[in-house]
C-alpha cells in the first residue's frame, strides 16, 4: 500500500521528476561521452602527444568525476526536497522509520539506476552526432573514434552505480535521523540570521587580497615559464579560496549597500529580492563558488581548444614560406595552378648529377626564394627573401623541403649560368606558388598535393610541402581542441544544472512568500519580474567572477598559445548561449512550482 | 451614507455544470458601513473562508453583485483585482503571513513600496503606524527574533499602513496566546473608534467576535442571524453571541 502511494507521489510530480530525470541522464551521457574519449587509447595515441594527452585526460577524468559526484549531490537534494512531506506524513500516520528509510533507498537507487541507462545509451548516441559535428565544423582530424566503447559503457555503469548506491544509503540515513515534525515543517522552518559585520569585512578584503594573489600568479607563470610548476597551484589555491571569500562577503557588502539606498530598495518589490538574495548568498556560497570555479574551468577549455586552432594556421606558416610546390609541372598541375590567388610564383631550374644538385645562382637574384623563420621562444614567424641562398641556411633549408626525398641530401651548390650549362644532365624545374591566404585557397592546394603524390609516390610519407604539415599539424591540435570543447560543454551542462537544482530546491519553501505577496495585491507581472531578477543575479554572480578568471587565466597560455586573446568572441559567445538557455529553463520552472 | 461593503445575492457554485456540484454560498446579502466592526461567524465548512475570499477579490462569485468602497470588484480583471487589493484592502491572517526575510520595518512598508511610493512619503507613515501599534522598539527585528503577539502586530500594522478602505482579518487571534489575542482585538477596537477604519473579521471564536458591533451567522453557505451589539456591555454581548451560537447550530 506505501510503495502505491509513494508511486502516486510520483505521478503528481511528474514534471519535477522528469527535472531530475533528464539532469541525470544528461550527467550519465556526459560522463560516458567523456569516458569513451578518455579510456580509448588507440584514439588518443593516434591523436595526440602521448603523454601529454593521458596526463591531461587523466586530470580530465578526475574533474569530471569531482563534479559528478557533486551533481548527484544537488540532483539528490532536490529528490529528497520534494519528498521528505509526503515521507513524513507517512511516518506520521504510523509508518515505520526502517519501512521508510527503505523505501526511499529503493526510490533513490531506482531513480539513479533507469537515468544511468538511458543516459548512457543517449551518450553513445550523442558521441555519435557530437563527434561528427565538432569534426566537420572544425575541420578536425580525429583517428580510431566510435560512438560505442565497451569498457567506456562499464566504466560509467559502475562509477554511476557506486555513486547512487551512496546517495541512497545518505538518503535513507537522512530520513531515519530525522524528526518526524522536522520533515513535514522543514518548508517553513525560519532562517537563522547572521550578522556579523567585522567578519564580512574581513573576509571581503582577504577575498580581493587572494584573488590578486591568483591573478598575479597565473599572471607571472605564463610570462615565466620556468615558474609554471608552482604558479598553477598557487593559483588554483588562492583563486578558490578568494571566489569563495568575495562572494560570501563582497557580494553580500553590495546587497546591503543596494539595501541602504532607500530609494531604490523601497520601490515595488526590490526590497524583498534584495533580501531574498541577501539570505540565500549565505546558502549558496558555496555552490556559487564552485560554479564559478567550474564556468572558468570550461570556459577556459574552450578558449584554450579553440586557441589550439588558431595555432594551427600559425605552426603551418610558420613551417614553409610556399603553400604549394610542383616538381617539374604537366598540364593538370599548370592548369590548377590558375585557379589559385597567386601573390608569389617563383621557378627555379636544377641539375642532377650524380649526389649534386645544382642551381642557377641568378635565377635567385632575379626571384629572390622567400623562407620562413621560427623565433623558437616567443612562438612568432617571420617571412623573408633571400637572394643569395648559398649564404643563408634557412633559404636553403626551405629549397630542400622542396625537392623531392631522393634528391633531399644531395650537396647542393648554386653556380653561375656558365657552369650551370656545363653540367651535363637532364634539367629539371621547380615551380613554388604563395597564395595570398593558405586557408582559402585550401582545396585547390589539397588537390595540387594529393596530384604531386601520386606523380611521385615517395612523397607519400616524406611531406615537406605546407600541406602535408597542415594535416600533421592540424591531426596533433585538433585533439587537444576536441577535448577543450567537449570538457568545456560538458562541465557548462552539469555546472549549470548544478545550480538549477539547487534553487529549485528552495522553491518549495518560497511559495508561501509569493502567495502573500500576491495576496496583498503584487501583480503577477511584478512577481515574475523579481524572480528573474533574482534568478539571473544568482546566475551571473558567478558568470561575471568566472569570466574575469579565464580572461586573466589566459596569462598562462601567452608564451604557449599564438595570441590566446584572438577570437576569443567566439568560445565566449557559445558559452554564454548555452548559459542563457539554462538561466530561461530555471526561471520557467522555478514559476512553475512558486506561482500558482 | 455611502456604504464600504456591499454584497447582493452573491451565489459561490464549485464544480462545472454537468459534473458534480457544490454551492458554498447561496444568495448572500449584507453591507458594512464606514466606520463599522463587523464579524462573521460560523463553523468550519459554513463558507466564511469562501465569502472573505471573494470580498478580497481572491475569488469571484459565480453570480451576484459585490462592491467595495463604490467599485464593483467582479468586474475587475487580474491586474486590476491585484492593484485594488494593495490601494483599497488590508489583510490579517491567522498564520501572521510575514516575510522571515525581512525586518519589521521593512514588511510594514511592503504595502507602500508595492504602490511605488516616494521613501518621502513611506517613513512617516510607517513610523505612524508603528508608534499606535507600539511597535517602533522592535521595526528593525527580523520576524524570527519576535513573539507571535509582537508578529501579529506588525502584520495589522503592515494592513493599515497605507490606509485601506477596510482590513480583513481571517481568524487574526487564532494563532495567539489570551493574552496577546486581548492586546491585539483592544488595537483593533482602538484604531476602529479613534480613525474610523472599517473592519471585517472572520471567526469562530465568540471572544474574539465580542469585540464587533455586528455579527452576522452563517451556516450551510447562507446568512443566517444577525446580532447587533448596540448598548450593551462586552461581556453581556458576549453571552448573546454565545446563546445565538447554541440555538443558530440546531
Amino acid at each position: 500500500m506505501l510503495n502505491k502511494l509513494a508511486l502516486s507521489g510520483i505521478k503528481h510530480r511528474i514534471r519535477d521528476y522528469s527535472v531530475l530525470f533528464s539532469g541525470l541522464m544528461i550527467a550519465s551521457a556526459i560522463f560516458y561521452m567523456f569516458m569513451s574519449l578518455a579510456t580509448n587509447q588507440a584514439f588518443l595515441s593516434s591523436n595526440s602527444p602521448a603523454s601529454a594527452t593521458s596526463f591531461i585526460f587523466g586530470f580530465g577524468i578526475v574533474l569530471l568525476a569531482i563534479i559528478t559526484i557533486v551533481y548527484v549531490n544537488y540532483a539528490n537534494t532536490f529528490l529528497l526536497s520534494m519528498r521528505q512531506k509526503e515521507y513524513g506524513m507517512f511516518m506520521m500516520l504510523g509508518a515505520k522509520s526502517s519501512k521508510i528509510s527503505k523505501m526511499i533507498f529503493v526510490e533513490t537507487f531506482a531513480i539513479g539506476a533507469i537515468s544511468t541507462i538511458i543516459g548512457t545509451l543517449i551518450g553513445i548516441v550523442a558521441t555519435g552526432f557530437v563527434s561528427r559535428w565538432l569534426i566537420s565544423a572544425l575541420d578536425m582530424q580525429v583517428k580510431h573514434f566510435s560512438s560505442f566503447y565497451l569498457p567506456a559503457f562499464l566504466w560509467t555503469l559502475l562509477f554511476f552505480v557506486v555513486i547512487f548506491m551512496f546517495s541512497a544509503i545518505k538518503n535513507s540515513i537522512s530520513l531515519r535521523r530525522s524528526k518526524v515534525l522536522t520533515l513535514l515543517n522543514r518548508d517553513s522552518q525560519p532562517v537563522k540570521i547572521k550578522r556579523n559585520g567585522v567578519m564580512k569585512s574581513i573576509q571581503a578584503v582577504l577575498g580581493l587580497i587572494l584573488l590578486a594573489i591568483g591573478y598575479f600568479a597565473m599572471w607571472y607563470a605564463g610570462n615565466n615559464p620556468g615558474f609554471i610548476m608552482m604558479g598553477i597551484p598557487i593559483a588554483l589555491v588562492t583563486i578558490v579560496g578568494g571566489t569563495y571569500f568575495t562572494i560570501n562577503s563582497f557580494v553580500t557588502a553590495v546587497l546591503v549597500m543596494l539595501k541602504k539606498n532607500t530609494k531604490y530598495s523601497q520601490k515595488g518589490l526590490n526590497n524583498f529580492t534584495l533580501s531574498q538574495l541577501s539570505f540565500r548568498i549565505n546558502d549558496y556560497t558555496k555552490i556559487l563558488a564552485m560554479v564559478s570555479m567550474m564556468f572558468a574551468l570550461a570556459l577556459g577549455a574552450i578558449t584554450v581548444g579553440l586557441g589550439f586552432n588558431n595555432q594551427i594556421d600559425n605552426v603551418v606558416n610558420g613551417q614553409n614560406y610556399y603553400d604549394v610546390q610542383i616538381t617539374n609541372p604537366d598540364a593538370a598541375q599548370t592548369k590548377r595552378l590558375k585557379s589559385l590567388n597567386i601573390e608569389k610564383k617563383d621557378t627555379y631550374n636544377y641539375k642532377i648529377d650524380g649526389q649534386n644538385i645544382y642551381y642557377r645562382a641568378s635565377e635567385f637574384k632575379k626571384q629572390p626564394i622567400g623562407y620562413a623563420q621560427m623565433n623558437t621562444e616567443t612562438m612568432q614567424f617571420k617571412l623573408k627573401t633571400s637572394n643569395d641562398p648559398a649564404k643563408n641556411t634557412n633559404a636553403q633549408y626551405e629549397l630542400m623541403n622542396a625537392r623531392l626525398p631522393s634528391q633531399r641530401t644531395m650537396k647542393v651548390s648554386f653556380v653561375g649560368d656558365a657552369e650551370y650549362n656545363a653540367v651535363n644532365a637532364k634539367g629539371s624545374s621547380l615551380v613554388l606558388v604563395k597564395t595570398n591566404s593558405f586557408k582559402d585557397n585550401l582545396p585547390v592546394i589539397k588537390q595540387i598535393s594529393k596530384a604531386e603524390i601520386t606523380r611521385y609516390p615517395s612523397l607519400k610519407d616524406a611531406g615537406g610541402d605546407k600541406y602535408s604539415s597542415y594535416t600533421l599539424i592540424n591531426g596533433f591540435f585538433s585533439g587537444l581542441e576536441f577535448m577543450g570543447f567537449f570538457l568545456g560543454i560538458a562541465f557548462l551542462a552539469m555546472l549549470a544544472s548544478c545550480l538549477m537544482f539547487k534553487i529549485l530546491s528552495g522553491a518549495n519553501g518560497d511559495v508561501k512568500r509569493y502567495n502573500m505577496l500576491y495576496k496583498i495585491g503584487t501583480q503577477q507581472k511584478i512577481l515574475r519580474s523579481a524572480i528573474n531578477k533574482e534568478i539571473a543575479i544568482l546566475f551571473s554572480v558567478p558568470a561575471i567572477l568566472g569570466i574575469v578568471h579565464v580572461l586573466i587565466g589566459l596569462q598562462l597560455f601567452v608564451k604557449i598559445l599564438y595570441k590566446p586573446y584572438a577570437h576569443i568572441e567566439i568560445p565566449f559567445a557559445i558559452f554564454l548561449v548555452l548559459y542563457l538557455a539554462y538561466y530561461f529553463l530555471t526561471r520557467y520552472l522555478y514559476k512553475k512550482i512558486v506561482l500558482k | 451614507m455611502q456604504k464600504i461593503v456591499e454584497v447582493k445575492n452573491v451565489e459561490k457554485i464549485y464544480g462545472k455544470a454537468g459534473e458534480k456540484q457544490f454551492k458554498a454560498l447561496s444568495d448572500v446579502n449584507f453591507e458594512v458601513k464606514p466606520g463599522e466592526f463587523v464579524g462573521i461567524m460560523g463553523a468550519s465548512g459554513s463558507g466564511k473562508t469562501t465569502l472573505l475570499n471573494i470580498l478580497s477579490t481572491l475569488d469571484t462569485p459565480t453570480s451576484g453583485q459585490v462592491q467595495i468602497a463604490g467599485q464593483d470588484i467582479t468586474k475587475l480583471n487580474n491586474n486590476q483585482m491585484a492593484d485594488f487589493r494593495s490601494k483599497k484592502i488590508g489583510f490579517i491572517f491567522q498564520d501572521f503571513n510575514l516575510l522571515e526575510n525581512l525586518t519589521a520595518y521593512e514588511n510594514i512598508a511592503l504595502p507602500l513600496a508595492l504602490q511605488n511610493a516616494s521613501v518621502k512619503k513611506i517613513k512617516p507613515a510607517v513610523m505612524s503606524i508603528s508608534e499606535k501599534l507600539g511597535l517602533t522598539d522592535i521595526l528593525n527585528h527580523y520576524p524570527t527574533e519576535l513573539s507571535g503577539g509582537q508578529k501579529q502586530r506588525v502584520a495589522a500594522a503592515r494592513a493599515l499602513v497605507h490606509e485601506p478602505s477596510i482590513v480583513f482579518g481571517d481568524e487574526p487571534t487564532g494563532a495567539l496566546d489570551s493574552k496577546s489575542a486581548r492586546a491585539l482585538l483592544d488595537t483593533l477596537t482602538k484604531i476602529n473608534r479613534e480613525d474610523n477604519v472599517s473592519i471585517l473579521l472572520v471567526t469562530h471564536d465568540p471572544f474574539s467576535a465580542s469585540f464587533c458591533d455586528r455579527i452576522l451567522f452563517i451556516k450551510d453557505g447562507e446568512i443566517g442571524q444577525e446580532l447587533k451589539k448596540e448598548d450593551s456591555s462586552r461581556a453581556e454581548y458576549y453571552q448573546e453571541i454565545l446563546d445565538s451560537l447554541g440555538t443558530f447550530a440546531e
